[in-house]
This record gives structure tokens, sequence and C-alpha cells, in this order.
């Protein structure tokens, strides 16, 4: 088990970097598979809200003669640029890491945290406002609350993951030919922000 | 390099397996949490085996029920929980974790050449789950089991007992020990083949498992999906299938099966790959057709994710979707045929020695062949309507997972059991065995078509007097199987104690699992062999270089240029 010697820091005759390299390859793609399977979780979701929307005459549906009302698109764009700029920076911070530009990956990491946790501040701030009837109360609320809380979930751990990592670089665990925890965070972040994407559109644009 | 024979260039990866872990000496680390796949793999046997038992005895408990027209051995509401757990037990903790986990950890990072999976850790981690899982599910009985059927169709299951959520629980979190399984899987047999080890040289057992894998990080995910939502309308009224809300009850069919068909190539795809290595092995010829039994589990695999609907034909749906449904639905008996018809060919002109997992895989293509017929009538729309929800479907899907996937992990186990305990099991008793078993499970399974194209509804306690005959012919040829299943359990106890040695290669098999000492040690290899092509052809010399042969086991020389030396 080479692999679990890498994992060690075991190293022999010099091979430590074909260790590394063929270690970094196996967990990538461990991690997009679970990505995948990720992506099959939000996809049931969403084939459940087409569903439920296709159920009904009119959408946003009327609730005992009450008709819901459409949500606020207008604020929602405005945190999905949030989101998106977090993306961006996240992108910077990585690529400042591998050209070991410290104080800009620094920078870049921040902003990418606080801008994730300005989103989830939005969304909370959404969820205080939005008059569709709370979670339980209806289909448009179940398929909405479920679907963008699963996705403020991954948000908020992506978030930590960000926190994790950056702990991580400050004890001096990734180099800067060697960082497969920071590729698998910024691919979780930008997988969290397309997810948003369709999200967007299915509950704001259609 | 000492790692590999002279003379073969190598991949960067196994230029540096000279190193061999020490094995872990601590009885914990070596026995209950280990991260050594043979050991997770037993480990998974061994608790797989112990909820068929249970399982098994609530499929008898079912039996003696029907014994007679108004059995009274337990109550109407008790029945439902109990043919309920039996068919989430046998599916969820039974058949998957062992036709993956079991076998799969097992034999397939041996039979590439590899010391243990992509990620034993997360190995480990899956496995545990499992048991866990295993007992939020049976302790639901002290809740009030679920009593909707393994299927838990709404509305029914909104309204179901308190153990429902404890259901919901215990699936989920087999879902992810599932889900992990197939990832590691999947990053193993694509990164940690030996060198030389093309797709096209892999053995057909590691290509099922191959096929498998997608079916199982794919497919579960959605189940988890569906299975979430009904947690949290049962638990916070969330509505997403409670028609009263504006919720659809045909959205969680469409859910459910959407994982569940997928899950039933889950439970049977590695069956074929075990049947594909008993097989020549027994035949003592090349496996036929190599090519396309690979390509098949994948076909299958592929379509499976097509397919779903047709399990609600009666529940609804838009006409005009039954028809690509069917259709497609019959087009997987095309790659399932190509193997059937491939196995068939590689026993033709054999010479054929009858052992125990010989016997079964014969058994296995008599009678899953059977359930593969009997699948078509129920994919045709029209035939369908009638025989929906009726004791043949109960008939087509014991054929196909009984004698499928169960017959395929009883070659399984007598074909791996001198690899995994270095040990005989007794040849007669275990031929004995077979017949039981074999007889018992037709005498059993067979008069249930007669009894639905009768009309007999699933799923009751009670029926009317006519169809008396049957239904006292099946129990009492359930108990055959019953004493099958003891006699089983007896012949292996009695292996582990008096079992003669088995030696590394009893069978006189080719793939690399069989080249190490039984048991096999903890690195499995010591050096990392290179293969120089498919593993079936008998008679050749066998295809290893550089393996570190155990006592016994031929060293393998190259022959002829039809076996190139690998180029990693």
């Amino acid at each position: 088990m080479a692999v679990a010697a890498a994992a060690h820091g075991e190293h022999h005759d010099g091979h430590d970097d074909i260790i590394y390299r063929e270690t970094r390859d196996m967990r990538l793609m461990g991690f997009v598979l679970f990505l995948v399977s990720d992506v099959v979780l939000f996809s049931s979701y969403i084939f459940a809200y087409i569903y439920l929307r296709d159920s009904v005459p009119v959408w946003p549906p009327n609730v005992g003669g009450h008709q819901l009302p459409r949500l606020d698109t207008a604020f929602a764009a405005f945190n999905s640029v949030v989101l998106f700029g977090s993306g961006v920076t996240m992108h910077y911070a990585l690529e400042n890491w591998k050209h070991a530009n410290r104080g800009r990956f620094n920078l870049f990491m921040l902003l990418t945290i606080v801008l994730g946790l300005g989103f989830l501040g939005g969304q909370a701030y959404e969820y205080a406002h939005a008059q569709i009837g709370g979670w339980s109360g209806n289909i448009f609320g179940a398929s909405f609350f479920t679907l963008t809380g699963m996705h403020g979930g991954h948000v908020f751990v992506g978030v930590c993951f960000l926190i994790a990592l950056w702990i991580q670089t400050s004890r001096g665990v990734y180099t800067q030919d060697k960082y497969f925890g920071l590729t698998a965070g910024t691919l979780y972040w930008h997988f969290v922000d397309v997810i948003w994407v369709v999200l967007f559109f299915l509950f704001y644009l259609w | 390099m000492a790692t590999l024979a002279p003379g073969v260039p190598t991949g960067p990866y196994h230029a540096v397996l000279d190193h061999i872990h020490p094995e872990p000496t601590s009885f914990i680390r070596k026995y209950i949490f280990s991260i050594d796949a043979k050991v997770i793999g037993i480990q998974y046997m061994i608790t797989g085996g112990i909820f068929f038992i249970i399982a098994g005895l609530l499929a008898e408990v079912i039996r003696t029920q029907l014994l007679s027209p108004n059995g009274a051995i337990v109550s109407a509401a008790t029945y439902n929980s109990i043919y309920s757990m039996h068919g989430s037990a046998m599916v969820w903790f039974v058949v998957i974790p062992l036709l993956t986990g079991a076998f799969g950890n097992f034999v397939m990072p041996m039979q590439i050449g590899a010391r243990d999976v992509a990620f034993p850790w997360l190995n480990l981690v899956a496995f545990w789950i499992f048991p866990v899982a295993g007992v939020i599910l049976f302790s639901s009985f002290l809740l009030g089991a679920p009593d909707a059927g393994w299927t838990e169709y709404p509305p029914i299951s909104l309204q179901g007992p308190p153990g429902t959520n404890l259901w919901c629980v215990a699936v989920f979190l087999v879902g992810i020990s599932s889900t992990m399984t197939g990832i590691n899987f999947l990053v193993t047999i694509f990164k940690m083949r030996a060198p030389g080890m093309t797709f096209t040289r892999m053995p057909l057992f590691v290509w099922a498992q191959f096929a498998t894998t997608p079916l199982l990080f794919i497919a579960t995910t959605a189940l988890g999906a569906a299975l979430a939502a009904l947690f949290m309308e049962r638990v916070f009224g969330v509505p997403f299938y409670n028609p009263a809300l504006g919720g659809s009850p045909i959205l969680w069919q469409h859910m459910f099966w959407f994982y569940s068909h997928p899950a039933v190539y889950i439970m049977i795809i590695p069956g074929f790959g075990i049947i594909s290595e008993v097989l020549p092995t027994f035949a003592r010829k090349p496996i036929f057709g190599y090519k396309m039994i690979a390509f098949s589990s994948v076909a299958i695999a592929l379509l499976s994710f097509s397919v779903w609907a047709h399990h609600m034909f009666t529940s609804g749906m838009v006409p005009w979707l039954q028809l690509p449904f069917m259709i497609i639905t019959m087009v997987i008996a095309i790659p399932t045929g190509i193997k059937i018809f491939s196995w068939m060919a590689t026993l033709w002109g054999g010479s054929i020695n009858w052992k125990t997992p010989a016997l079964y895989a014969t058994g296995f293509l008599i009678t899953f062949t059977y359930g593969g017929l009997t699948g078509f009538f129920l994919a045709a729309v029209p035939a369908d309507y009638h025989e929906h929800g009726t004791y043949f479907v109960v008939a087509h899907f014991h054929y196909v997972l009984y004698g499928g996937s169960i017959m395929s992990m009883f070659a399984g186990i007598y074909y791996w059991w001198p690899k995994m305990t270095g040990k005989m099991y007794n040849e007669t008793l275990g031929q004995i065995q077979f017949w039981l078993t074999f007889i018992g499970f037709n005498a059993t399974f067979t008069p249930m078509h007669w009894l639905g194209l009768l009309g007999m509804p699933r799923r009751v306690p009670n029926y009317d007097p006519q169809y008396t005959f049957w239904n006292q012919f099946a129990s009492i040829s359930s108990y055959v199987m019953a004493i099958g299943t003891v006699l089983f359990f007896y012949i292996l106890l009695d292996s582990l104690r008096r079992g003669k040695p088995a030696g590394p290669n009893p069978w006189g098999a080719r793939t690399l699992e069989w080249m190490i000492s039984s048991p096999p040690p903890y690195y499995n290899y010591k050096k990392i062999p290179a293969v120089l092509a498919a593993p079936y052809d008998f008679g050749n010399p066998l295809p290893y270089l550089g393996l570190d042969a155990a006592p016994g086991a031929t060293e393998a020389t190259p022959t002829s240029v039809s076996h190139p030396v690998p180029s990693h």
C-alpha cells in the first residue's frame, strides 16, 4: 500500500513525488465521484420540484384559495452575485497559492469566506421574509426550503471546509506543489456555485 | 526495482511498491477495525449472513402463516410488518452488501493484483455503518415495524407505525455505505491494476464490480433523497407525497424505482461475475465471449437507468410513456441473453468437474433464465395489467433474487471458501445442500406463478380456499429450503473445525488470487505481478510474471509472441 505509505509520509528511494502524484490522482477521482453522487442528490429534489410544479395548474400554487406570491427575484439576484463573487475569489486564492503568493492567497481566502457567509446571511434574511407558507405548509415551501436549505447546508459545509484548509495552510500542511486539499476545496466551492445557478433559474426566473 | 519481474516496463506507481506495511498486531486493529479489504470482506459476509438468517426466519413465518387459508400464526398487522421487514432486510442488508461489500472487498483487489482498495479507511467506515444500520432496522420491531412492504409506498407509509422512521434512517445509512463502497471500488479498479492488466485482461468478476459501481454511487443517492423526503414528511409534515397537501404519491414511486430498478442490477451483476469465474474453472475451458460478457455488464448497467417506470404501469402514469419503458425493459434481455448463451457455450464440450460451485452455477443458469423470462411477461404492458400485484410478481423476483443472486452467492462462497479460510468444505454435504436448496427453491416458487395467474394477490395474510393446495405445497417446500440453509451453515462450521487444508489453488483456477497462499497474506502480493493476458486460457501457461508464488503454485513463463510484454 504505497498509498498509505504516502499518507504517512514514508518515503523510499526518492519516489516521494511519484507516490504523491498517484495518491493525488486517486483522491481527486474519488472526490469527483463524490460530487457526482451529490449532483444526483440535488437532481432528485429538482425532479421532485418539477414534478410537483407540473401537478398544479398555476405556479406559485393556490393554497386554500390564497394565491402564493412569487419570490423576491431582485434580492436573490444580488445574493447570487455575492456567491458567484466568492467563486471568483476562490479561483484567485488557488492561483496565488500555486504562484507562492501567500499574502494574496490569504486575502482571497478571507474574501471567499466572508462572501460565503454573506450569502448565508442573505439566505437567512430571505427565509425570514418569504411569504410562501413555510417549510411544511405547501408544496412550494416544501420544495423551495428543502432545495435551497440543502444548498445552504452545502455552502455552510464549504465555509467550514475552507476555514479548515486555511488553518492547515498556516500549519504548513501544503506546499507549492502539493496542495490536494486546496484543489478539493476549490472544486467543492465551484460545485456549490454551479448548483446555485440551476436553483436560481428554477425558483426565481422560471 | 525488485518489485517486478526483470524487463517489465512499469508505471510510476508500481515502481515504489517494495515497501510492505507491517501487519497490525492488536486483535482490534486486525479483526475488528481492520483496514484490510480481505478482513472487511469477511466481516461483511458474517454480518450479512446473520441478517440472512433473521430475514430467512421472517420468510418462514410468512410461509407458515400461509399454510392454511385462515392462518392465524400472526395477526394481519404483524404479517404486514413481517413481509415488509423480510424484503427490506434481504435487499439492503443481505444481497447488496454481500455481493458488493463482501465478495467485492475480498476478491476484487486480489484479482487486479493490488494490496488493498484505494481508500482503506473509507472502506472501514463503510463497513461499520452497515451493522449499525442493521441494528436500527431490526430495532424498529420495538416501535412497530414498517408495514407498507419493502417499497413503502405513500400514503400508507405516511400512516405507518413509528418504526417506519427507523426504517428510513437504516436504509439511508446503508445507502451511504453503498455509495462509499461504489466510489472506492471504481477508483481502485481504475487506478490500482497490476501492470499489464489492461481492461480487457481483467477477470470478469472485476468487470462485473466495475459495471456495478456507478449504480452504487448514482442510483443510491436518489434513494437517499426519496427516503429523506419521506422522513421529513413523516416527522416534520413537509408535503412531498401526501395528496391532501398537494404532494404526489406517484413522486415517491418515481424516485424509489429510479434507485430500485438499478438496484436489482446491483444485486445481479456481481452475481454474473461470480458465475463467469466459476464456469470456466470447472468446465476447464476458456470462457466463451469474454468481451461480450464484459461489455454486456456495462450495457445492462447503463440501460438500467432508463427502465424504472415499468414498475408503475398500473400506477396511473402517462400512457404514452408506457411504450418506451416497455421496449427498453425488453431490450435488457439482449445483453442478458448474450451472457446466458456465452455461459452455455462455455459449458459446451467442457470436461465439467461437478463440484458444488459448478452445480450452483449451472443451477443459476436454469433458475435465473426462468426468472428473466417471467420478467419479460411483466414488462409487457397488457400482461402486466393482469399480473401486477399478484403472486406472479413474487414468483418472478424470487426467481431472479434467490435463483439468481443468492444461488450465485452460494456458488461464490463454496468457490472462494478455501481461499478465505485455507480449508476445504465437505464436498458430499455441499452437493446434498445444493440439491436441497435447488429442489426446495423451485418447489416453493414455481407454484406461485400459477397462484398469481389464478389471481391470488400478494401481501395478504389469508386467502381464498381455492388457493390452498399450492400454498401448502410452497410452504412445505420452503421448509426444505430452510433445512438446506441450516445445512449450509453447518458445512461452513464443520469446515472451519475439521476441513482439510486447501492449498493455494484447489480448483486449478487461473485468476490472480489463486496464485498466492490460502488464506492470503496481509499484503496479498510480495511482488506486484505483471499480467500478460486474460486469465481464462486453460491449457496455456499462466499469464503472470514476477509472482512471488506461494508454495505449490506455478511460476509463469512467457512462452509465445501472443503474450506480449506489458507496457503498463
